[in-house]
């Protein structure tokens, strides 16, 4: 497990213990990506963060649209995996969690111990955060600075 | 269709000592209806037992036997118990500690019946 | 009781099978020798009604009339736990301590029941002969009757075994049906074959790791407490899964002839059994 910011570290492990997730992700609502577990190229993590927010924007257009309301988790069940995609606010602002987990855990687990993770971290996520304006350039360093720690580097 | 399932619960929670019943999926340890949970988180039920009968299955099948037909989960200060109904779904209770088994294993099994 | 009593009790049963006419009904039939069809009559029975201290007694007298004095001695026991005045089976648990030669076990019951039954037939004067027998001069206690066997002996461990005792020497199901395993799945005793003859232990261990710990955490998450058991019912077994020790675990595996309440008993004992051999010295 790699996380960018140290308070997500416990919340976060105690999650992965509990649920029995193969893979984790948590991303910013714009995929800067705060903490993974399971993945293990730079590339997947990029792939799956952008993919994850498109996903849950798109669902919260479709939402609005339909005037169905704003969806905040979305779930798939493949053949031998499924997975799990949730936004929830902080007061940092909108996160996403992505999970995948597989015959050792279940959606109903997965959305138990997901929504523990979610009161885990506002209660130990730092009130005040300041607001950045963000720069394309200082984004792409961002990231990049953000894989490097989350993979080791 | 639901008012049958939930009237099926029902007896089930008539049972003296049954605090809750409730109708799951079993492969995904969701809700799909429940009877008198008041005061039980009814969707960490369903995850919970959903997730040791589906383990305890694997040990049956690991052991040549077929997969369980009552589930009953004894703790200190409760109990939970579940039986398999058709379309992967589970029937389950939860009990004190003090409760007549038998009788709530019979009424788990009458509804998973009506669930046919 | 004649035939016709029988087959009116039979139709009766077969009318309302939850009805309580099974207990007479078996009682008939032990009495007219027929134990198998009165083993099959409680048994049913009891799956209507486990916690019936009466059905738990009569099947122990359905099996001790056949010989098979251990399972006869479970169900007294059984029916003593829900009932602990329970004359008949005290009587019961007394004469067969009786015959292990457990004079001082067997004095105890028979008072009990006499206590609970002062008009039981006989027990005025099996306890008379027991109390008897205790002030004799020291000798070899119990009956000279040899010719039937030791109630719960233990048997001499098989040549070579001095040196590596086997967790479970000496209880049924010690070389199959009995598994001994620690938190992490790894089998430290017993062993289990499938139907087909194959040996499982070692992967149902793994596995039950996992159920060890999705049942701790299900009873703790939901406040019910720590776990204490874990029963199941298959098409062709009966499971009981018990933690003898902080991180270990104990399955026992018996077809499903044998109920669920017998397996806890059985399970009560081999882990005694098993925290035995786990608090030896290395």
């Amino acid at each position: 497990m790699r996380v960018i910011e140290p308070w997500v570290a416990e919340p976060l492990q105690r999650f992965l213990s509990e649920s029995s997730a193969r893979l984790v992700l948590l991303t910013t609502a714009s995929g800067q990506v705060v903490a993974q577990h399971g993945f293990t190229r730079a590339l997947d993590v990029m792939s799956a963060s952008a993919l994850g927010a498109a996903i849950m924007a798109s669902t919260e257009e479709l939402g609005r649209l339909t005037a169905s309301g704003a969806s905040r988790a979305l779930s798939h069940q493949g053949p031998s995996r499924g997975l799990f995609l949730s936004a929830f606010d902080l007061p940092q602002g909108r996160w996403i969690g992505l999970v995948v987990y597989d015959r050792d855990s279940s959606l109903g687990l997965v959305r138990l111990f997901f929504d523990r993770l979610v009161q885990e971290l506002l209660a130990v996520a730092p009130k005040e955060t300041p607001a950045r304006e963000v720069l394309a350039a200082d984004f792409e360093n961002e990231l990049n600075a953000s894989l490097r720690s989350l993979f080791g580097r | 269709m639901r008012a049958d399932i939930v009237g099926s619960l029902e007896a089930v929670t008539r049972v003296r000592g049954v605090r809750g019943a409730m109708v799951v999926s079993a492969e995904e340890g969701l809700v799909v209806a429940e009877s008198s949970m008041e005061g039980i988180d009814g969707a960490a039920v369903a995850a919970l037992m959903a997730g040791v009968v589906a383990r305890l299955g694997r040990a049956t099948e690991a052991a040549g036997r077929t997969a369980p037909a009552f589930v009953h989960l004894q703790a200190e200060g409760g109990a939970l118990l579940a039986v398999p109904a058709p379309r992967d779904l589970l029937v389950v209770a939860v009990t004190d500690a003090e409760v007549n088994v038998g009788l709530v294993r019979l009424e788990l099994r009458q509804a998973a019946e009506q669930l046919a | 009781m004649s035939n016709e009593d029988i087959r009116v009790l039979t139709s009766q049963l077969a009318g309302d099978p939850s009805s309580l006419v099974f207990l007479p009904l078996g009682e008939a039939l032990r009495r007219r020798g027929q134990l198998e069809a009165a083993e099959k009559i409680v048994v049913a029975g009891l799956t209507r009604y486990p916690e019936l201290a009466e059905a738990h007694d009569l099947l122990a007298r359905v099996l001790s009339d056949g010989g098979d004095l251990e399972r006869a001695f479970d169900e007294w026991d059984i029916a003593l736990r829900l009932d602990d005045r329970h004359a008949g089976a005290h009587k019961g648990i007394g004469f067969l301590y009786y015959v292990a030669g457990d004079l001082p076990q067997a004095l105890d019951h028979l008072e009990a029941a006499l206590a609970a039954d002062p008009g039981a037939e006989g027990v005025a004067a099996a306890v008379a002969r027991v109390r008897e027998a205790l002030a004799a001069p020291a000798g070899p206690s119990g009956p000279a009757d040899s010719t039937r066997p030791p109630l719960l002996a233990t048997p001499a461990p098989p040549p070579g075994a001095a040196d590596s005792p086997t967790v479970f020497a000496g209880l049924e199901g010690a070389q199959d049906g009995l598994l001994l395993l620690d938190g992490n799945g790894l089998r430290l005793g017993g062993g289990l074959t499938a139907p087909d003859g194959s040996a499982v232990g070692d992967a149902v261990a793994a596995h039950l790791a996992g159920v060890f710990r999705d049942a701790s955490r299900a009873t703790r998450l939901l406040s019910l407490g720590s776990w204490t058991s874990v029963a199941a019912e298959t098409a062709d077994a009966n499971l009981f899964l018990c933690a003898p020790a902080p991180d270990s675990l104990l399955l026992l595996v018996r077809d499903n002839s044998v109920p669920i309440g017998r397996l806890a008993l059985q399970a009560e004992r081999a882990s005694e059994a098993a925290r035995r051999w786990l608090e030896r010295p290395a």
